[in-house]
């Protein structure tokens, strides 16, 4: 088999780790970004015959805000069930509280734009598989299959790395 | 020759400068009265009662600019450290504390005073701020007894001053909304023959308050303070200090659950029918509660005479059962219903089958209501067709109120000491409301219907 024939038989190969990538690097940076994710109510006047009614009767509206001030690395009723789990003290949890959102913005970062593939899919999966740590301990079952499903991408990620050719950093 | 300046209060120049004439004549004044670098406009307010209402109208206030708080009078000192914490911490500034009332309008300047002390100290507080120049928020009943509101209206109308009463959704935007357009302007209801309203309250929500002893007033300032009123026993100071939190169970100190609960909903049928009741029959029982001195339960029903045809009103307020949709009033009419309620989750209106579906759909084009559901037979085996009645299809104001509840009344009370205003409750048109309220726990104990005469209902 020439070299020719070698690149178009890992065609496939080649795209499907790049659509892993593409897959798992949204999947990552969309889940840290919108721990930024926040509602602001917006007040908007009531119009009767086309014109602002003269009682003040509003209608409430909510708009997406994303800020520093709405971050929550994890969600508020799932901390408070790991806070009274005894294998997770609080000092970690509140590191893990701090690390999780910025953590997933950059591995999906680094998986995306295919930089160190390798190291940034295993720290992904470690990641991954932290939550699941936690999940299992408050009984969340379905969230565990959903996290081995995605563990199960990283695996296949992992597998066809050596066809990652679309990269900026090929190395690790 | 000889010119001489008015002699203008702070007050004064709050109402005449809005209207842009006193900006020069009340200088003077202003300068003397206000603290250094203070907005002109600002208005200096004065608490009397720190308790849990007093609570509710300072959350209603904090996000109303213009305000200077100056003082705090409560006769329970843990009390009057948390609204000096509160408005120290919000505000960063620190206010007077007082244990007596006279003092703190003696040795202050203030504008306007909030009164949210116990139904039998509203009249009072109430002639004693107003006799000291302010004006004043009372909050509802306006008291324990109806010669004791008398003697608010008496004091506004000698004094001049303003004087509003805590019925607050008479600002409530949906309320006056649905008044003045819906019931009046577009007559949705047609003709308004029954009204209903209700207040339904959990037995959870009606037990006895109890408190850390540690931070209550002692027995002798209880007593000064008339906890010990109508009494006929020296009190001992459990019994002093369960009459201090649990006030509104003692005749001599509030007018029970009907005056309590009942009074902001029977104001309204009174309000939206623009008139006050023609006779009351009543009903009530200690029926749980077998050793408070007020009735548990009441109900009661008011018959009016309009100019539309004569028309009835039921309420019941009820203190051993949430069930059966919490509290609202319901104007019940020929072509239509709407209930309505501070929470916009209980509100809602009905168009009766009959009614006439071109004059509804345009209301809505216009933006006057929103459609919510059309009616839907509730059908079943058990449905019989000649009892059934078509359902009516649902409806819904066409926004709500997006403050504290309380906030307008006490916009519009502020607005008027600024001359930028009417106020919606002042004194003499809450005792017209309130007026045949006093008389529904004398019916329930007589069971005998009362015709209401000049000699009930006069202000």
């Amino acid at each position: 088999m020439n070299s020719n024939e070698s690149t178009t038989n890992d065609l496939g190969l080649t795209l499907g780790i790049l659509l892993l990538r593409v897959w798992l690097g949204f999947r990552a940076i969309i889940t840290g970004l919108e721990k930024f994710g926040g509602t602001k109510p917006r007040d908007v006047e009531v119009l009767i015959d086309g014109a602002a009614n003269d009682y003040g009767l509003v209608e409430t509206t909510t708009d997406k805000i994303y800020s520093l001030s709405n971050y929550q690395g994890v969600p508020g009723p799932l901390y408070s069930k790991f806070s009274s789990e005894p294998f997770i003290p609080d000092f970690a949890l509140g590191a893990y509280n701090v690390v999780l959102g910025p953590a997933l913005i950059i591995l999906g970062i680094t998986v995306l734009l295919g930089i160190a593939t390798r190291i940034s899919l295993f720290a992904m999966g470690l990641l991954y598989t932290s939550l699941t740590f936690g999940l299992i301990l408050i009984k969340q079952d379905a969230g565990i299959a959903w996290l081995g499903v995605h563990i199960v991408l990283i695996v296949m990620a992992l597998g066809l790395a050596k066809y990652n050719r679309l990269a900026i950093l090929k190395k690790w | 020759m000889d010119f001489q300046l008015p002699n203008l209060t702070r007050r004064d120049f709050l109402a005449k400068s809005s209207l842009g004439a006193g900006m020069i004549l009340g200088a003077p004044s202003i300068l003397k009265a206000s603290a250094p670098g203070a907005p002109a406009d600002e208005i200096r307010v004065g608490f009397i009662g720190c308790g849990k209402q007093h609570e509710v109208l300072f959350n209603a206030m904090v996000n109303i600019p213009g305000i200077r708080y100056v003082a705090a009078c409560d006769i329970m000192k843990d009390r009057l450290g948390r609204t000096f914490g509160a408005i120290k911490s919000r505000f960063g500034y620190s206010i007077k504390r007082y244990l007596d009332a006279a003092d703190m309008l003696e040795k202050e300047e203030l504008d306007a005073v909030f009164v949210a002390t116990p139904d039998f100290w509203h009249a009072p507080h109430t002639v004693m701020a107003l006799e000291a120049g302010c004006d004043v928020y009372c909050e509802k009943m306006m008291s324990n007894t109806i010669e004791g509101a008398r003697s608010m209206v008496a004091a506004m109308d000698k004094t001049g001053k303003l004087c509003q009463i805590g019925h607050q959704r008479r600002s409530n935007p949906r309320y006056r909304y649905t008044l003045n357009e819906l019931i009046l302007k577009e007559k949705i209801c047609g003709q308004l023959i029954n009204m209903n309203g209700q207040w339904n309250r959990a037995l959870s929500s009606s037990q006895d308050i109890v408190s850390k002893p540690s931070i209550l007033p002692d027995a002798d300032t209880l007593r000064r303070a008339g906890f010990n009123t109508g009494a006929d026993k020296e009190l001992s100071l459990e019994e002093l200090r369960h009459r201090f939190l649990n006030w509104r169970f003692y005749k001599d100190l509030s007018g029970g659950p009907i005056s309590d609960l009942g009074a902001h909903q029977i104001d309204i049928f009174n309000w939206f029918m623009g008139s006050q009741p023609t006779s009351l029959q009543a009903s009530g029982g200690r029926s749980y509660f077998k050793d408070r001195e007020h009735f548990d339960n009441v109900m009661c029903i008011f018959d009016y005479d309009t100019p539309q045809g004569s028309a009835r009103a039921f309420y019941q307020v009820l203190t051993t059962t949430s069930a059966g949709g919490g509290y609202f009033e319901s104007f019940m009419g020929t072509e239509g219903t709407i209930e309505i309620s501070e929470r916009e989750a209980y509100s809602n209106i009905y168009k009766e089958s009959g009614a006439d579906n071109a004059k509804w759909d345009k209301l809505v084009q216009r933006g006057l209501l929103k459609k919510e559901a059309a009616g839907v037979a509730a059908g079943g085996s058990d449905a019989i067709a000649s009892y059934e009645s078509a359902p009516p299809d649902q409806y819904a104001l066409p926004g709500g109120l997006s403050k504290a509840p309380h906030q307008p009344h006490i916009e519009n009370f502020l607005s008027t000491i600024r001359g930028e205003a009417k106020l919606t409750c002042d004194a003499r048109h809450a005792l017209e409301s309130e007026a045949p309220i006093y008389w529904v726990n004398e019916a329930a104990e007589t069971r005998e219907t009362i015709h209401f005469t000049e000699e009930h209902l006069h202000t």
